[in-house]
């Protein structure tokens, strides 16, 4: 079913107008910015931001029209039919060197000290528009003498200040959190925290970016290089599957910076404190710098050629393993990798024992595909905002997947348009939503059942009977979900009136797979109402999507082509594995001892396999019980593709070689492969590719132009990008909900995912981030703090079914009452012991610790 | 014209009969012998050595304020100036008074070798930190040794800024285990004869 | 001439609605009510009443703005924050004459159909504020306000909002900003309030003094308010007098009146035997005047002819002792210690211009400061997002262009002239 591209309410009446005498024709409402830029004339600017509401403040932009006596700012100013505009006439440029020049007047003049020193806009335009001479020499307002820090990640010098606003702003509208704000007034004005108290935010960096000068600073890359000293190179994020495009930029082989660009990449200026601070891992002291071999039993492990690491897999890897070989590939890998991966394990070793990521289950994955028309082809982001209603269920995104948050909060506000929310826990975005639906963790299934039942009650109602079997079984959702029929009625409503939908849906459905089948309900039901239904997952691992268009899948190869024979998911191979019938299993970039739901099978499961090989940039759970550790290169190493959650294929570049001995994971791949087949191949990422393009109609004309260079236009919106559509045939198996184990002595259910500045482990080798998470955590609802005597910030002990831990407990408001979160990052409380395989969501119970 | 070759051949033919140009030069030579107080030649480095003007542009000196801190605030602008690219900074932070900003030079080293001495990163210099001084005497063993980094080049140069230069002072060769050097005695200083 | 707006200055009890309806009061609200709206909005166009906030814009056409549809909320905001030096005259309304404000305020939202309306009171005005909240709560009790208003099924409500004090808020954007809580810096126009205003609603921002015009032209007719004045700007005005005069104080007389007859014949003439050196026709904003103008009429149009404006009507008279430079210094520090800090121009551009001013003022000029005013002047004018530092501007230019040579004295002598 096709879907329709442009938004089919949008009118699109075009204006001509004159720009220096030059005749262009634009969009009505079309700022004269924009119309100028476009026309291809430069308009220099420091509170215009497109993604922001303009507020016209800086007057740097102040444009003459033909017939008006003053100066108009051309950012808040939409154009006219048939007005003419005047952008370079002497009395603008004359505006322009005053507005420096008052700029100047009270800017601190520090340059050589200020970290922006090189790469600040206000250096730059004084440069470009003048005054090349001060006449100011009156004495100077200064805020503060020393700089002062915000948050870990922010340091502040007002005396720079130009008062664009951008960080305030960006802070309330794309990021959400609000907490800067202005003190003062006049000339004492100064944007900056509460009173300038230490701020408690997302720690995003947002503001920073946004800085056009050097007043919001990175406190981690204080005074430590000038930015002409860098060199970068261009990557994506690999925290989470939206994709964000930025650069990391490394000064003498240690990255120091992560940044995003303006009107680059679809993510534009923003990141997550993840992205933006979460780079030192590739120079984390704990990488891994050389194969690891145990060479014996029980022995430890031990600093190896790379030679005799080969030449023991090649001694105790079976060629022809067949099922008794299997392979776990990590979504974080390269696509190209990924391939390689498959064909390794699929030709190599002849086995269909192939899975990626670390904690779901296949069948769950391939039904999730199924439902969520990911074999379909990409469906942008954007596109799913231009729908009168978004549904965003089964997805923590303000946490897992920040920048798409933001792309939705920045989107839903300058639009007339039903943002609807279904998870257990409160939110960020939640202030974005106009309905909010508060269930229990797994309940995704009874919720989407009773709007099923609800949207269908007119067809049910023709029967008395039948109504009231719906009620009967209405009731039973409604109680399993937590929910009040009013709830499932409004968000019935909502969907039943509108013409277009995106459901956004993301991991909870993986990981209660039950769901899966109600959502493809759902999504079928709301197309036969005739409503143009978009589905995008939300991921939360970098290469997810692609590593499943690869085929690292039991039942599927690469396109999502039916494998002849399904072999064993990562559950069926750990399961095979504590029946002692695992011979060897090659992990690569995946730690399913520590992610694994249910780490005490997990960890039996592994050390039963007779050989284990494991391919990954730190020593891992997982890593430590290997026979045989090999170190691969971190995303900073490599070239390669990835494909986000939205289908859209992004390249990542090279910065730096791997550190010591590591190698490349495709040449790791491809050696392993070579000792057995010579032939094996291609030989490096660009032939890979070229294979996977002739071979896969999916990506065969997939856009990779490398979208690096700024879009004047600011369209982030690169369709070209995204994956096409296959013919797949996939099947959604359906699911018993499995249950939890209702005890009146466990209260709480627990939840698990990313915390906001973390990814998994990888990220705990960020010191950085590990600072802004200050200890590990467990999230219960506002009302149970209170009920059960609880304050946050205490040290509360978690303990469930055979396992208990001591963690600082953080209350939220909103959260439903009953359910309790840990994040899956902490090394030393593995969220992953609370889980019992087979069953629902873990119950546990809080005390004071 | 073949007329007034001829008289300037034969004028040129009795200068060089009568050595002419060559006495000239004895006479030079000679003079300089015969009067002891105008001697030209300076006896380095066993007596004397040649303190240069303020201008003269030698190795690089980091300059403090009066009270001891140091001037650099490691802006990098003289090594993105330098046109051989000699001079690496790499800034810090330090909050305990060190310079005169919280943002000094954890690193600042030249390399002498490729340093052509143009003076750029002075002018480049926003507080006068990093100035070209009147140190000259660069040979050493070593192409290392000719990298001179922030702890050598803030020590005061033996020649101090306020004296004028353009002298030669007395001086003795002094031999060190790191190998020779020239000590200048600079209270005792003569005005060079040109 | 008989007072409309002022007759119950001198009467210490026209604040309690017993005393105001006994002279007369809310008599005109309820002919209004038995008028269609749109009449009432015909009425006010007819009478040719212009708001005397400052920009003199005909009220009945800022209320024809106004969308029609009725299913929309809209608001009447009262500007009560009268923060200009010198300017008095809504205080006197709304301190000894409250209801009058407040039946002009019902007349008004009936016109256009506003469902509340909010009195934006300066933080100063607490006497002020105290007296329109109890005169609020009498009209409240005697069921002026709240559901169904004299049976006719008209719903208002009023609210007073005190500012915390600054000047901005007298601009209409920044005061519906600072009314919904956030910081008073001006909106962006277009869209004008008229149709997305307070909480995003059709708003109608108007003086006090506008406001209690209403009821007379309601009770008396349009035909008889513009029959008071010149025809462009007709009514009465209330003219607050400050400076050297014998008699400062409000003065409430028909538009025209000229500058002299307001000073000499009503002010008790100047204070001193001193001449007069120079007069402020419209507050501190606008360009002052100096003997030669005396017998400009005050009225918009002809004080604008002039290169001036009228302004709230506050005028400032200045004799021979007064040194303009520093009355530009206090002026300017005025301005510059009351911007927002919005826009670039008025936020970095006015300190500066006081800067120099104070040290011209404290003996400290430099040569080419008079230029460089000069320049700054040029760069601050008609760019900046709200017509604060305009004001300023205006003012110090109509000060350098008639007393240039003061300024130049200053710098060239270090001292004052005077």
């Amino acid at each position: 079913m096709g879907l329709q591209p442009i938004n089919p309410y949008k009118r699109y009446i075009m204006v001509t107008v004159k720009i220096n005498g030059k005749e262009i024709t634009v969009e009505d409402n079309t700022l004269i910015l924009d119309a100028a830029r476009d026309a291809g004339y430069e308009i220099p600017t420091f509170c215009y931001q497109a993604d922001l509401m303009g507020i016209g403040s800086c007057r740097m932009c102040l444009v003459e029209i033909e017939g008006q006596k003053k100066l108009q700012p051309s950012c808040v100013t939409p154009v006219l039919h048939g007005i003419s505009i005047l952008t370079e006439t002497p009395t603008v440029m004359s505006a322009r060197a005053s507005m420096l020049e008052f700029l100047l007047a009270n800017h601190a003049m520090d340059c050589p000290v200020c970290d922006k020193g090189g790469e600040c806009e206000l250096q730059d335009m004084v440069y470009k528009y003048g005054p090349h001479k001060g006449r100011h020499a009156e004495p100077k307002f200064k805020f503060h003498e020393k700089d002062y820090a915000l948050s870990p990640v922010i340091i502040k010098n007002s005396n720079r200040c130009v008062q664009c606003m951008k960080c305030v702003r960006v802070c309330r509208e794309v990021v959400g959190r609000n907490v800067l704000g202005a003190l003062g007034r006049g000339d004492h004005q100064e944007p900056t925290s509460f009173f300038r108290s230490f701020l408690d935010c997302d720690a995003d960096g947002n503001c920073i970016e946004v800085c056009p000068v050097g007043c919001f600073m990175r406190l981690p890359y204080r005074y430590k290089t000038r930015p002409w000293d860098l060199k970068g190179a261009d990557t994506i994020c690999p925290y989470c599957a939206t994709g964000c495009r930025m650069v990391i930029e490394h000064r003498d082989g240690e990255v120091i910076r992560a940044r995003a660009q303006l009107g680059v990449g679809m993510n534009s200026e923003t990141l997550c404190a993840r992205g933006r601070f979460g780079y030192e891992i590739i120079n984390s002291e704990a990488r891994l710098t050389t194969p690891l071999v145990r060479r014996q039993r029980h022995g430890t492990l031990e600093p190896a050629t790379w030679e005799e690491a080969f030449r023991i897999i090649k001694e105790r890897m079976p060629s022809l393993g067949g099922n008794t070989v299997g392979g776990i590939a990590g979504a974080r890998l390269a696509t190209e990798e990924l391939y390689l991966f498959q064909k390794l394990m699929r030709e190599v070793f002849k086995t269909p024992n192939v899975d990626s990521g670390s904690r779901w289950d296949a069948a769950a994955v391939e039904g999730f595909i199924a439902a969520t028309d990911m074999a379909e082809g990409g469906v942008s982001v954007f596109d799913c905002m231009e729908a009168d209603t978004v549904f965003v269920i089964g997805s923590q995104v303000s946490e897992e997947n920040p920048v798409t948050e933001y792309i939705i909060r920045r989107i839903s506000a300058g639009r007339r348009m039903n943002v609807i929310i279904a998870g257990p826990r409160a939110m960020k975005l939640d202030s974005s939503a106009n309905l909010l639906l508060r269930h229990y963790p797994a309940a995704e299934a009874a919720l989407l059942s009773a709007v099923i039942l609800d949207i269908n009650a007119a067809k049910l109602a023709a029967s008395a009977d039948l109504t009231a079997a719906k009620d009967a079984k209405l009731d039973g959702h409604l109680k399993a979900a937590g929910l009040t029929i009013d709830d499932v009625r409004a968000l019935a409503t909502k969907l039943r009136n509108s013409e277009s939908i995106a459901i956004m849906a993301g991991t909870e459905f993986l990981r209660y797979p039950h769901g899966i089948e109600s959502l493809n309900l759902l999504k079928e039901l709301l197309r036969s109402l005739g409503k143009k239904v978009r589905v995008m997952p939300l991921l939360d691992r970098s290469n997810q999507r692609g590593a499943w268009e690869m085929g690292v899948h039991p039942a599927f190869g690469p396109g999502y082509v039916k494998a002849p024979a399904p072999g064993l998911g990562i559950s069926g191979m750990l399961d095979a594995a504590a029946d002692n019938s695992m011979d060897a299993l090659y992990i690569a970039g995946a730690d399913p001892a520590a992610l694994y739901p249910d780490e005490a099978h997990v960890k039996e499961a592994l050390s039963k396999v007779r050989f284990l090989v494991v391919q990954d940039i730190f020593l891992t759970e997982t890593a430590r019980l290997a026979d045989v550790v090999l170190p691969g290169a971190s995303f900073a190493e490599k070239d390669g593709m990835l494909t986000n959650q939205e289908g859209r294929a992004q390249i990542i570049r090279k910065l730096l070689p791997p550190p010591g001995k590591a190698k490349v994971d495709l040449d790791i791949i491809r050696a392993l492969g070579e000792m057995y087949d010579r032939s094996f191949g291609p030989k490096n990422a660009a032939l890979v590719l070229d294979e996977i393009r002739r071979a896969q109609p999916m990506y065969a004309d997939v856009s990779l132009a490398f979208n690096n260079k700024r879009n004047v236009d600011n369209k982030l919106d690169n369709k070209a990008a995204l994956v096409k559509g296959t013919k797949a045939a996939l099947t959604i198996r359906k699911f018993e909900q499995a249950a939890s184990g209702q005890d009146a002595q466990y209260p709480f259910m627990l939840a698990t995912g990313n915390h906001l500045f973390h990814s998994g482990r990888l990220t705990n080798y960020s010191k950085t981030l590990n600072d802004l998470m200050k200890g590990m955590t467990v999230e219960i609802s506002e009302e149970d703090a209170l009920a059960s005597g609880l304050a946050a910030g205490e040290r509360v002990l978690v303990s469930g079914a055979g396992f208990s831990v001591t963690l600082m407990l953080t209350v939220k408001k909103g959260t439903k009452r009953g359910v309790a979160f840990i994040a899956e990052n902490f090394d030393a409380a593995p969220v992953n012991r609370f889980f019992r395989k087979g069953k629902g969501a873990p119950r546990v119970k809080i005390t004071k610790a | 014209m073949n007329e007034g070759k001829g008289r300037f051949d034969i004028m040129e033919l009795i200068k060089k009969v009568l050595f002419t140009d060559f006495v000239k030069g004895l006479v030079i030579t000679f003079g300089y012998n015969v009067s002891m107080d105008s001697v030209i030649t300076v006896k380095y480095p066993d007596e004397e050595k040649w303190i240069p003007y303020r201008r003269f542009r030698g190795l690089h000196t980091l300059n403090r304020t009066a009270d001891g801190r140091e001037l650099c605030v490691a802006c990098e602008l003289c090594s993105k100036a330098c046109p051989t690219r000699c001079i690496t900074v790499i800034p810090m932070e330090d909050n305990t008074g060190r310079g005169i900003s919280d943002r000094v030079a954890k690193v600042w080293k030249v390399d002498l070798v490729r340093c052509l001495f143009c003076g750029y990163c002075e002018d480049a210099c926003p507080t006068r930190a990093v100035r070209l001084g009147r140190e000259y005497e660069l040979a050493c063993f070593d192409r290392n040794c000719a990298v001179k980094n922030r702890e050598e080049l803030l020590r005061p140069q033996p020649v101090p800024e306020e004296m004028s230069g353009g002298v030669v002072a007395k001086a003795r060769l002094r031999t060190t285990p790191d190998g020779i050097e020239v000590v200048a005695d600079l209270s005792e200083t003569r005005k060079r004869r040109v | 001439m008989e007072k409309i707006l002022l007759k119950n200055l001198n009467n210490p009890d026209a604040h309690k609605i017993d005393v105001y309806i006994k002279g007369g009061g809310y008599k005109a609200f309820e002919a209004a009510l038995k008028l269609q709206p749109d009449n009432i909005i015909q009425m006010v166009k007819d009478s040719g009443l212009r708001g005397r906030g400052g920009a003199g814009f005909s009220t009945g056409l800022k209320w024809s703005f106004i969308p029609k549809d009725p299913t929309i909320k809209k608001y009447l905001c009262c500007n009560a924050d009268e923060g200009e030096p010198d300017t008095f005259k809504d205080r006197g309304i709304m301190d000894w004459d409250p209801h009058l404000l407040i039946e002009g305020m019902l007349i008004s939202s009936y016109a256009f159909g506003a469902s509340a309306s909010y009195v934006y009171i300066r933080g100063e005005f607490a006497f002020g504020a105290k007296r329109v909240q109890a005169a609020i709560n009498e009209a409240y009790a005697k069921r002026f306000l709240g559901k169904n208003i004299l049976g006719t099924g008209f719903n208002h409500d009023m609210y007073i909002h005190c500012g915390f004090g600054a000047y901005i808020c007298g601009e209409e954007t920044a005061l519906l900003e600072s009314i919904e809580g956030l910081r008073a810096q001006p909106r962006k126009k277009p869209p004008f309030p008229a149709l997305a205003g307070l909480y995003g609603k059709p708003t109608v921002i108007n003086n006090v003094e506008t406001l209690a015009c209403i009821p007379a032209i309601i009770e008396r007719g349009p035909k008889w308010f513009s029959s008071i004045g010149p025809e462009k700007s007709p009514g009465p005005k209330i003219f607050g007098v400050s400076g050297h005069v014998k008699k400062p104080g409000l003065y409430e007389l028909p538009m025209g009146t000229t500058l002299r007859d307001l000073i000499y014949n009503h002010c008790g003439g100047m204070l001193t035997a001193k001449p007069l050196k120079a007069v402020i026709p419209g507050g501190v904003s606008a360009p002052m005047f100096t003997a030669k103008d005396l017998d400009t009429p005050l009225d918009f149009d002809s004080v604008a002819a002039k290169g001036s404006m009228l302004g709230s009507g506050a005028v400032i008279v200045m004799d021979e002792s007064t040194c303009i430079v520093k009355m530009a210094h206090i002026i300017n520090r005025f301005f510059s210690h009351e911007s927002c800090g919005k826009c670039t121009p008025c936020r970095d551009g006015s300190p500066w211009v006081t800067n120099i001013l104070s040290r011209l003022e404290h003996g400290d000029g430099r040569p080419g400061d008079v230029e460089l005013l000069e320049s700054l002047c040029t760069n601050i004018f008609g760019r900046t997002f709200c017509p604060l530092a305009d004001g300023a501007v205006m003012a110090l230019r109509g000060a350098m262009k008639n007393f240039r040579e003061e300024f130049l004295y200053h710098e060239k002598h270090k001292r004052c002239m005077v």
